[in-house]
């Protein structure tokens, strides 16, 4: 017995057993590993999966949709209530990228000049103070967010449509929605732009202020355009969050039914809203469409993205 | 005179600009005080400590006492606490009611005081649901039946009810209205998802972390592509990470227990994968920092690889594998569009991991997509919800400046 002991104790402390667990180790952490990276493709996978159903199966009877004017068609028929299989999300997809520009529009001048405001021209106190507001800001939940929007922006809508004649739908508009989209992105946009900032070369800086710059000058024409690479991937990073949100947007935009429709008093709805309405099944084409409109997403978001990154390739060049 | 105006024409622009500067920048801070306002005067008039002990649906339970010995277990107790004018308490069975009027003007009798003593603390449910019940303050009693004696019902109002109560030492049946609009279930949930998510997620992600930054040299083809994928799941939106849980998780958890449907187990697998990059990247940071003479200090008194990383880096990164679980935290807490396809939007009270259930985000969005919608309820999870995030974020910062301040040249962490 004290045999066996000692000879697993001399196991135990031999280099063989320390090879071996060595071994194992390493063989867990690379598991691991393989695992985290698998599931870009596992998610990838199952939305490719079920969202082509739609379109190659015969939907219990529907028929299957089709394709193009899925993709180009502005009216969406629910299958339950129409017993019909045309869905359509042209007019969606349209109006996703609509509300994620306006959004930007606004939230890109007030992101890039806090940035600016917080990396050069504020005195520190102050800027610690906003640059720990636009951290909160960036933490709170989107469906805080979505109740902010959907009680007091919904309401200041209401009244703003109604003083200038029009008769909104309790406010579900585009213009809620913009503004809600802005005020979600604006954290994103001025952290990663004040980073950019933060990071243009001092000697830049100097040489324009020994030039005969004026500090507001150099802030605007020497500071942001060296910065603008980083600048532009903020803003980069602030379509993909509009074009995603989801829970935010589904409260304030009116869940538009058809059509295309480039007012911003009008009701509107986004890819992400219109995979939230109302899910009763959890098969069919009701159900499988989702997944068609997920996959339309994630490839508007990446087709986005790739044109974005061109662009900043093409004007991102700085020649110091 | 030309050049002395173009200086003034400059200031002026200038002058413009840093005004705009000024007034943009003041959004920021305009917006977050704006939400913070609203949330905070329309939700904390319903805030209090009960809120996490009542259930969602009020209820109606006939109950009849719990018998030791054939006998109730009377309370003969004095309260606790002063009671109010107007409450009338038994000795006898430790309780204080009060007369009151419900919504709908209609007299109600209402619990005001319970002694912890008292046998109604815990009674038996007659009818469907749980065994026993707990009951609480401001549940309404509707009715006290006796044996061979007059019901006491609570249009007599509370005193009569004492009286009846004082006069017998046991009852037949007590009809209770439990207090509905309680978070309780979701709390529960919240930190059901919490648990689970952290179990599955960090295991994984600080093993990921530690193969690409101990086992790969930082260049290798291997581990930049591994990395990119790892960092694709950062731009994929929350939505689609809920199709994944319902199409991916909710089946395999339905197959292998006894869940029927999407379950909060699922919920938790689908916002590991979610969380998954945040702890990789944060674990990461942490452990490329670990100075390099500590795992060369640990080879050279003869540690193998597997003890140094256990016994050297895992300890000196500590701290940002925290900030690393409490990131993790805040995103579960907060997340709603993936829960709702991954969980559903049913706000149940009775929460099992293998049921649906709403966490504290998405009860708000159930409530809010409900007609009509609950502003008040909503306004005041969302103020528990910040306060989180809130505490969260401090927590995170100071844990940050300590671990920079640690680290100073020759200092151990």
């Amino acid at each position: 017995m004290t045999k066996t002991l000692q000879s697993l104790k001399q196991f135990i402390y031999s280099n063989r057993a320390r090879w071996l667990v060595d071994q194992s180790f390493f063989a867990i952490f690379l598991l691991a590993t393989l695992l985290s990276s698998s599931f870009i493709f596992i998610v990838v996978g199952v939305i490719f999966q079920r969202g082509i159903t739609p379109f190659v199966t015969d939907n219990f009877g529907l028929g299957p949709v089709n394709l193009w004017s899925f993709l180009t068609g502005d009216i969406y028929l629910t299958g339950s209530t129409f017993y019909s299989s045309q869905y359509e999300i042209g007019y969606l997809i349209v109006s996703t990228l609509f509300n994620a520009v306006l959004a930007l529009l606004i939230a890109f001048p007030v992101g890039v000049a806090t940035a600016l405001f917080i990396a050069k021209i504020a005195p520190k106190w102050l800027a610690n103070i906003l640059r720990t507001v636009v951290e909160i800001l960036s933490s709170i939940p989107s469906i805080v967010f979505g109740l902010f929007g959907a009680v007091l922006i919904l309401d200041q809508v209401y009244l703003f449509t109604e003083s200038l004649g029009f008769q909104s739908r309790a406010g579900l508009s585009v213009l809620s929605t913009v503004l809600l989209l802005a005020m979600m992105i604006i954290p994103t946009i001025t952290a990663i732009s004040e980073v950019a900032i933060r990071s243009v070369d001092q000697s830049i800086e100097q040489g324009a202020l020994a030039l005969g710059a004026t500090t507001t000058q150099k802030n605007f024409k020497v500071v942001l355009s060296s910065a603008k690479s980083g600048i532009f991937s903020s803003a980069i990073l602030g379509v993909g969050r509009a074009l995603g949100e989801a829970t935010a947007v589904s409260l304030v935009s009116g869940s538009r039914f058809s059509g295309y429709s480039f007012n911003i008093f009008d009701t509107t709805a986004t890819l992400t809203s219109k995979m939230l309405e109302g899910m009763k099944e959890t098969q069919g084409v009701d159900y499988s469409i989702r997944f068609s409109i997920g996959l339309v997403l994630m490839v508007v978001i990446l087709l986005t993205n790739f044109g974005l990154n061109f662009i900043k390739r093409s004007i991102g060049r700085v020649e110091v | 005179m030309l050049k002395f105006n173009r200086r003034h024409w400059q200031r002026f622009k200038d002058g413009v600009l840093q005004f705009f500067t000024f007034t943009l920048s003041s959004v920021t801070l305009v917006t977050l005080s704006a939400i913070v306002i609203f949330v905070f005067q329309t939700g904390a008039p319903l805030l209090n400590l009960d809120l996490f002990n009542y259930d969602y649906t009020s209820n109606t339970y006939i109950s009849e006492p719990i018998l030791v010995n054939g006998e109730v277990e009377l309370c003969n107790c004095a309260p606790t606490r002063l009671l109010d004018e107007g409450v009338n308490y038994s000795e006898k069975w430790g309780v204080g009611l009060s007369d009151d009027e419900d919504v709908l003007g209609k007299p109600v009798v209402i619990i005001d005081y319970i002694h912890q003593n008292s046998p109604l603390v815990t009674l038996k449910n007659k009818g469907f649901g749980p065994e026993t019940f707990r009951l609480l303050d401001e549940f309404y009693i509707r009715r006290i039946a006796f044996f061979d004696q007059p019901s006491a019902l609570d249009i007599f109002g509370s005193q009569f009810m004492i009286d009846m109560l004082d006069a017998n030492d046991t009852f037949r049946e007590l009809e209770v209205i439990t207090k509905g609009g309680g978070i309780r279930g979701s709390v529960i949930t919240t930190l059901w998802l919490i648990l689970l998510t952290l179990i599955m997620a960090l295991p994984i992600g600080i093993a990921a972390a530690i193969y690409l930054n101990e086992y790969v040299s930082k260049n290798s083809v291997i581990a930049r592509y591994l990395r990119q994928f790892i960092e694709l799941l950062t731009g994929v939106p929350s939505i689609i990470y809920g199709l994944m849980g319902l199409a991916f998780f909710a089946p395999f958890i339905a197959n292998i227990t006894e869940a029927t449907g999407p379950s909060i187990l699922s919920g938790a697998m689908t916002l590991a994968v979610i969380v998954l990059p945040l702890i990789i990247r944060t674990t990461e940071e942490s452990l490329k920092v670990v100075p390099n003479e500590y795992r060369q200090a640990a080879f050279a008194l003869g540690a193998s690889k597997t003890q140094t990383v256990f016994k050297t880096i895992i300890p000196s990164a500590l701290p940002g594998i925290l900030s690393a679980t409490l990131l993790s935290i805040g995103r579960i807490v907060g997340e709603s569009a993936a829960l709702i396809f991954a969980i559903g939007v049913i706000i149940k009270d009775e929460i099992s991991i293998f049921g649906q259930s709403t966490s504290l985000a998405v009860h708000i969005y159930a409530m809010m997509t409900d007609e009509p919608a609950n502003i008040e309820l909503s306004a005041t999870i969302s103020l528990i919800i910040l306060a989180i995030v809130l505490f969260l974020n401090i927590f995170i910062k100071l844990l940050t400046r300590r671990m920079i301040n640690k680290r100073l040249p020759g200092g151990m962490i």
